[in-house]
């Protein structure tokens, strides 16, 4: 087993049992952190696919942009200064449909895929690549993104100066 | 017999209707009920309660506030003193008049002499006392005045602690620290020096001491350019200060402010210019008071900058002392101390004098016996912090602390 | 795994005989053991700076007595091992946990802090080749990892159970949040110049003395993201006059009010570890990295890594001698600063510098 594998397994292990915390802690600050293991679980997944670029991102916008933002909304939440933070709703059956219905979709999937290995990679420098893709080949998807980033921006905006 | 009196309980309410209540059969409903809307009415969405001090660095003491806020923004400010209260009025009905200075000493603890002075002029006036000889006059205004600036010097340092410069702080400490070697010199203590003493003062004054007075003055001026320069005249504190903690002379009159908090909102009221003891109506010297420079009149930065002016002005008036006092220097201050202090029966007198904080007045009953019947003492800081509620809601916490600064508020003046 | 440099890889050759999994470990093992060590040391040092500039400044001396018996470190005097005494002491100091606290994520708050500085120092470049890992992404990669900062530091206002600490958290996350968007785009400025995400790349860019650097490159528009990136990753370090989080006369400490002994100087040493971290950054992107100044001159051998320290402690002078002289500013007038100020200024100096390159 050489190295590439043993990390694999690791970064594997911490982003299934972090999003198991994440999924099952009842405080949701403590999903919060596993959700943070999470993230950094995946992004080291990443970059053994050699997509070092990618996990650098991922790190950037789910850390430090959408987690943070989330723990913020926890904190600002009513229950601010108690450290029982939890979560209150259980609503099973509705659950049950739900998820069975998701599991049954991604499992189809999973048997579906061919699956390809990844061989031999070559790292090299991804950046330049997928910065030439955004501006040739997905440059409309890439704009539509941001014209509604932007209009999610403006409704923020509005929403918060209204009160 | 007394059981019925316990058992019912009157209520008073804000638009002062009232109501009996009898704790024997509805005492619990009741409370819960009124403890029910106290709930809803205080902590309404995201109003969060904080106690700030009395361990808090920037309340200057042990000062407890409890604070309402929003975020950061305060809602409400509601002081609670009482943690420094040494029952000052009450030793002082049970000691001699002279044993009384030294307690004095300890009401403001960064300014003593000017404690000192006021208690000793109202013993004066007490026993009549109206003559003294010249150089115990200019001594008192010089120990007086210096004391002033060491007090204001750490006024403005802390207050730059509160802005979060610290350099400042520490140079308006090495500052005073010469300051306080001169009084060490001259009374044998760094703070509480008991140095004013009914009709005279406790010891001569040094040879060689007003020559350092002076050298002390040469060497303090430059460094009050410097300390300008680093602190009072920098952007970022300008812009912290300028437009906070406005108080309208209005306000500050009718909570009975005094002292640089009155005149930074532009009142000028000086007592050593409107109702001059000792012997400042001899020197000539301005009231500096808040301008407004920079935002509205009556804002944390104007009652800065009256302290910082007003250290000047001592400078001036100690300058103006030093040379008054020349031609009295072989006087013994101790030739007028009375040998027997007991005042008539029934006498009373009550003086006020301008200390560093404001009007501190003292007022003394004596019943004939060496010993005085009562002495109450009028403090400024206690006046002082009781606006802090009007002037810091809807303002942040970095206000407020700076508001707290601003005040100047010695929790020893204010407790007693 | 290319992670290791060329340096590290020449010490390998006596392990040739263990398996290579085995080797690679044990390399990183090392390399990070190091960096952790070389962070601490630096951080060390950044303390007693602190100290002795600040006492300068203030009409003092600062420490001067701490000492040691060894005949010739007896000699230097000044207090020098203060800094190591004080972490002595901190060590041997009782770790107070508040009663109603979150004790997991109590302790858990000051190492994230700690490791995510820590791996911000693994692709800084302190010489030809001396770098632990040579990520083709470095400059994103530390904008990304210094993010974990702000979790710890959410994470232990949130944990200790006390309102101080929670307000401190709250205003650090929202600082830092904030100028993150003007410091990455002023690191843009740099990017477009070089052309590459590459520490490396962007040190050889500005090779062959003073003049070559960055910050002289389309003037005035690199000077102007020199100064953003400055006055933001002085935000982002909560430095004065920007020390909101930690603003003791405000919020008594910030979020490390309830933290005491080892945790408390976990907080302390990684804030230090950090400004060296910036320091050798600004050095990195602007001020020629390791490359001497004087051109070939004093360009080799152990001086690759003297020009960078040098740098990157003329940068930490510049952020002490601004923390004693300032006054801290307010939230509002923080959140100022960040969006009508640099901000603006950032975009100016992406664009100018942008059209100046089509040109």
């Amino acid at each position: 087993m050489d190295f590439t594998n043993i990390a694999f397994y690791i970064f594997a292990a911490l982003t299934v049992g972090s999003a198991g915390v994440m999924v099952f802690h009842r405080n949701v600050v403590y999903s919060a952190v596993g959700l943070l293991f999470a993230f950094f679980g995946v992004a080291g997944i990443y970059v053994l696919l050699a997509a070092d670029f990618i996990a650098i991102v991922q790190i950037l916008i789910y850390v430090g942009g959408i987690l943070i933002l989330l723990l913020f909304g926890v904190m600002l939440s009513q229950k601010l200064t108690k450290v029982d933070v939890r979560t209150e709703s259980m609503q099973l059956v509705p659950a049950v449909v739900v998820v069975g219905g998701v599991l049954a979709v991604l499992l189809l999937t999973i048997s579906s895929t061919p699956w390809k290995l990844a061989g031999s990679l070559e790292y090299e420098p991804t950046t330049k690549a997928i910065g030439r893709l955004m501006m040739t080949e997905y440059l409309i998807p890439f704009e539509i993104a941001s014209v509604l980033l932007l209009a999610a921006l403006i409704g923020a905006a509005y929403i918060a100066r209204k009160n | 017999m007394f059981g019925n009196l316990f058992k019912k309980k009157r209520y008073i309410f804000e638009d002062e209707s009232t109501m009996v209540v009898d704790l024997d059969q509805s005492a619990g409903r009741y409370y819960e009920e009124t403890m029910s809307k106290l709930e809803i009415e205080s902590y309404q969405g995201d109003e969060m309660v904080v106690n700030m001090g009395p361990q808090h660095p920037s309340t200057h003491g042990v000062l407890r506030l409890e604070l309402v806020l929003d975020g950061e923004v305060v809602k409400k400010v509601t002081p609670h003193i009482g943690y420094l209260h040494r029952n000052f009025e009450k030793h002082a009905e049970s000691i001699s008049y002279n044993e009384v200075v030294p307690y004095c000493d300890r009401i403001d603890y960064l300014a003593s002499m000017n404690q000192d002075l006021a208690y000793v002029l109202a013993v004066e006036k007490l026993i009549g006392l109206n003559e003294l000889p010249e150089k115990v006059e200019y001594a008192r205004v010089i120990t007086c005045e210096l004391n002033r600036i060491a007090s204001h010097l750490v006024a403005v340092g802390t207050f730059g602690l509160d802005v979060g410069a610290f350099t400042p702080f520490l140079w308006a400490f090495r500052d005073r620290e010469k300051i306080l070697d001169l009084l060490e010199w001259l009374s044998g203590a760094r703070m509480l020096y008991n140095y004013i003493w009914v009709g005279g003062l406790a010891r001569d004054l040094p040879e060689g001491w007003l020559q350092k007075v002076r050298e002390f003055l040469d060497y303090f001026e430059p460094k009050m350019v410097e300390f300008n320069k680093l602190l009072t005249t920098n952007h970022i504190f300008i812009e912290r200060t300028a437009e906070i903690g406005v108080m309208t002379p209005e306000v500050a009159v009718s909570y009975g402010c005094t002292g640089p908090v009155l005149r930074g909102s532009g009142v000028k009221w000086d007592l050593r210019k409107d109702e001059p003891f000792s012997y400042y109506d001899k020197f000539d010297f301005d009231v500096p008071v808040g301008e407004g420079k920079f935002g509205p009149v009556g804002s944390v930065l104007d009652r800065y900058l009256v302290r910082i002016d007003e250290m000047a002005e001592s400078v001036k008036i100690i300058r103006q002392a030093l040379d008054g006092i020349e031609p009295f220097t072989a006087q013994d201050v101790q030739a007028a101390i009375p040998k027997r202090l007991r005042p008539a029966a029934g006498a009373e007198a009550y003086v006020r004098s301008e200390t560093p904080r404001g009007e501190l007045g003292f007022l003394i009953r004596s019943d004939g016996s060496d010993v005085p019947f009562r002495v109450k003492s009028r403090s400024p800081c206690f006046s002082n912090i009781c606006m802090i509620d009007d002037i810091s809601r809807g303002g942040m916490i970095a206000d407020l602390v700076l508001i707290i600064g601003s005040l100047d508020i010695v929790l020893g003046c204010i407790d007693r | 795994m290319p992670v290791l440099n060329a340096n590290l890889t020449l010490q390998a050759a006596q392990f040739a005989n263990l398996p290579e999994t085995l080797q690679t470990i044990l390399f990183m093992v090392l390399g990070a053991a190091i960096f952790a060590g070389a962070a601490a040391v630096l951080a060390l040092v950044g303390v007693y700076l602190e100290r002795k500039i600040s006492a300068h400044m203030q009409d003092r001396v600062g420490p001067m007595e701490v000492n040691t018996e060894i005949p010739v470190l007896k000699n230097i005097g000044h207090g020098w091992a203060q800094t190591l005494a004080d972490a002595l002491k901190l060590l041997i100091k009782e770790d107070i946990v508040p009663a109603e606290a979150d004790k997991k994520l109590h302790l858990m708050a000051p190492f994230i802090v700690f490791a995510a500085t820590l791996a911000g120092f693994s692709v800084l470049p302190f010489g030809p080749g001396l770098v632990a890992s040579d990520l083709n992404v470095g400059l994103f990669y530390i904008i990304a990892i210094s993010s974990f900062v702000v979790i710890g530091i959410i994470l232990a206002g949130w944990s200790s159970n006390n309102k101080w600490s929670l307000l401190g958290a709250m205003r650090s996350a929202a600082q830092i949040v904030s100028f993150e968007i003007p410091a990455s785009l002023a690191l843009l400025v740099v990017i477009m110049a070089v052309g590459s995400l590459n520490l490396g790349d962007i040190v050889a860019a500005q090779a062959g003395g003073i003049h070559k650097w960055l910050i002289w490159w389309y003037p005035p528009f690199n000077i102007l993201a020199f100064f953003v990136f400055f006055v933001a990753s002085l935000a982002e370090l909560n430095r004065a006059p920007f020390d909101m989080p930690e603003a003791e006369s405000e919020i008594v400490a910030g979020f490390h009010t309830e933290y005491s002994g080892m945790k408390w100087a976990m907080f302390f040493l990684a804030e230090y570890a950090n400004m060296f971290l910036v320091g050798v950054i600004i050095a990195t992107l602007f001020l020629g990295g390791w490359t001497s100044p004087f051109g070939d001159f004093l360009n080799s051998g152990p001086f690759p890594v003297f020009w960078v320290t040098l740098k990157a402690f003329i940068v930490i002078f510049v952020q002490i001698w601004l923390r004693w002289t300032l006054p801290r500013v307010r939230v509002d007038q923080l959140m100022y600063t960040s969006w009508k100020v640099l901000t603006p200024f950032a975009f100016v100096a992406m664009v100018g510098a942008g059209i100046w390159m089509m040109l």
